[in-house]
């Protein structure tokens, strides 16, 4: 009886110990999936903020379309791309949006018509707010916030 | 009022089965080892803790927290290894006592996850909070409130009734006070510092908080003699300064200058040369049974353990002072062994990347601060005692994070977890994902 009730215990010791590692593999296989997932985050739909298309042509994106904008957005007729444009007007690198410092900015990045922000042209890189109206070839988007 | 939609969080659930699972076996063998007297204790604190365990799950999924599944288990699973430490190691009435700071911590935990609904006004008061800090860090000091136990002035107490110890929370108000004055201050961090030959020279709004922290630091050492928090709070604010400028030099120059404050206040002042001393040298015949006779006692129960440990239940840990405060780890890690110790700190570990995760991914400055300052925390606070009790540096009186006895420490640590949860919250929303 004596001795079994000490076996007894001792196997409650081990399962205690055998158990504390089982949740420690658990909690260290919860960390693994979470870092794997944040490795293919960005591929993700759904992102910071949308550009809804405003104005378009046949052939263009459909009007109100919400394209996801990331941290760093490409936008041009290019495939390559992150954000492809169907439009003669736009160029195959046409510009660049940003999200840094809790703001979101345009940069053109070389294109041969420019990039139009509420109306005006910009040389430099440019604080872009929510309601902007950014017009890229004969498209005309506007940021929403997601 | 805040909309209900819930989320259903089944990766926490099936972590929190192994930890009341954890919590049964470990008070069985703590229990059936004492063989002295059985009362309901023993039956009440397990079924009470599942059951707040379980209810903080559900009040996370009602609220519809999105993010982190980690966090709330890994707390738990550490308090619940700290319940079985008392249950173990104090009198009776504490492990009733830790029971109801339990259910504290968990109250404090649902508070700080509804409010403020916004964590903006965590930044946008920034000195308000950094004023109820320094209040808190005082108000021991102050005469009718302030209380010295076991020779540290670090406690406010109101009758016989309620005893805080106020530099707990402190912490957590260091760490919003940093990160939105850090963030606030950021610009500073592209400009390239002005240099003195290779060395660089901390702009004004650096170097202001460097030197009143170091002011603030020495005052808490000399007058309310408290070693722990000293390191805890100077290290806290460099790792935020690391964190937010990535200048190794302030760093290094604050290090510098803690230690050496530390060296003046070893010649001057009899309670750091104590620690010291017996740190260098425990086994030496004048201290061996009187001053350090609690670390010496600490380093054979280590030893005692070996492994696999003496069983839970099995060892003897009583034979350490004040066993259930300072030195928790030692005690689980003679019944557990060196395994037992090892699966301990890696908890610690999981708990503290996960933090820093939370702070890589969260989306602003503030909040990046802000999770890796309360991370930063935890991972401090743990080297910081179980170094003391491994006579690796020496021993200061801070507790080990969840398991330690005491409620300060206990509700603190949960509202760092609601806030690092909330964080990660706000990144799931922000990014649109899971």
């Amino acid at each position: 009886m004596e001795i079994t009730f000490t076996v007894l215990l001792w196997a409650v010791r081990i399962a205690f110990l055998v158990l504390l590692y089982l949740f420690l593999v658990r909690a260290f296989a919860g960390l693994w999936r979470e870092m794997r997932t944040e490795e293919a985050a960005p591929a993700r739909p759904g992102g910071l903020a949308y550009l809804v298309v405003q104005r378009t042509h046949a052939g263009g994106p459909r009007s109100g379309e919400r394209l996801s904008l990331r941290a760093v957005t490409s936008i041009g007729r290019d495939g390559g791309n992150d954000v492809v444009l169907n439009d003669e007007a736009a160029s195959a690198r046409h510009s660049l949006v940003s999200f840094s410092d809790g703001e979101w900015w345009i940069e053109d990045a070389g294109s041969t018509n420019g990039t139009v922000v509420n109306g005006t042209k910009i040389w430099q890189r440019e604080r872009l707010h929510y309601g902007d109206e950014v017009a890229i070839g004969r498209i005309g988007l506007r940021l929403e916030q997601a | 009022m805040i909309r209900l939609r819930a989320v259903p969080r089944f990766a926490e659930l099936r972590l929190l089965v192994v930890v009341a699972a954890l919590l049964v076996l470990g008070y069985v063998a703590v229990v059936a080892s004492a063989v002295a007297s059985f009362s309901a204790t023993p039956v009440v604190v397990p079924i009470t803790f599942i059951g707040l365990a379980l209810a903080l799950h559900l009040f996370l999924v009602v609220r519809g927290t999105r993010g982190d599944q980690l966090l709330l288990p890994l707390a738990l699973a550490l308090t619940a290894i700290g319940l079985i430490e008392v249950q173990r190691l104090a009198p009776e009435r504490l492990a009733l006592q830790q029971l109801t700071w339990c259910a504290i911590a968990g109250a404090a935990f649902v508070v700080a996850m509804l409010f403020p609904r916004d964590l903006s006004v965590l930044s946008r008061y920034k000195y308000t909070w950094a004023l109820a800090g320094v209040a808190l860090l005082i108000s021991p000091l102050l005469p009718g409130i302030g209380r010295e136990i076991n020779g540290a002035r670090i406690w406010i107490g109101v009758g016989n009734l309620f005893q805080f110890q106020p530099s707990e929370a402190v912490k957590i108000l260091l760490v919003v006070f940093f990160a939105a004055y850090l963030d606030e201050h950021r610009e500073m961090i592209r400009s390239s510092p002005r240099r003195f030959g290779p060395i660089p020279v901390p702009p004004l709004p650096y170097l202001l908080p460097i030197l009143l922290m170091w002011g603030i630091a020495m005052i808490v050492m000399v007058f309310e003699k408290d070693l722990g928090a000293t390191l805890l709070f100077f290290g806290i604010f460099l790792a935020m300064l690391y964190v937010a400028t990535g200048e190794g030099f302030y760093t290094i120059l604050g290090a510098a200058m803690l230690i050496a404050g530390g060296v003046l206040a070893y010649q001057a002042f009899g309670h750091v040369q104590a620690r010291v001393d017996t740190w260098l040298a425990p086994f030496d015949e004048e201290l061996r049974f009187g001053p350090s006779f609690q670390l010496v006692q600490g380093l054979f129960a280590f030893a005692n353990g070996g492994l696999l440990g003496a069983g839970l239940g099995n060892g003897m840990p009583e034979r350490i002072p004040i066993v259930w405060s300072d030195f928790v780890f030692a005690a689980f890690t003679e019944e557990t062994g060196f395994v037992g110790g090892l699966a301990l700190l890696a908890l610690y570990l999981v708990f503290v990347f996960r933090g820093m995760l939370i702070a890589l991914r969260a989306p602003t400055t503030f909040l990046q601060l802000l999770a890796a300052g309360l991370a930063f925390i935890v991972a401090f606070q743990t080297l910081v005692i179980v170094g003391g009790n491994a006579k690796l540096i020496p021993l200061t009186g801070v507790t080990l994070p969840f398991v330690s006895y005491g409620g300060s420490s206990l509700v603190t640590n949960f509202l760092l977890t609601a806030l690092l949860i909330r964080v990660s919250d706000i990144t799931a929303r922000v990014r649109g994902g899971p």
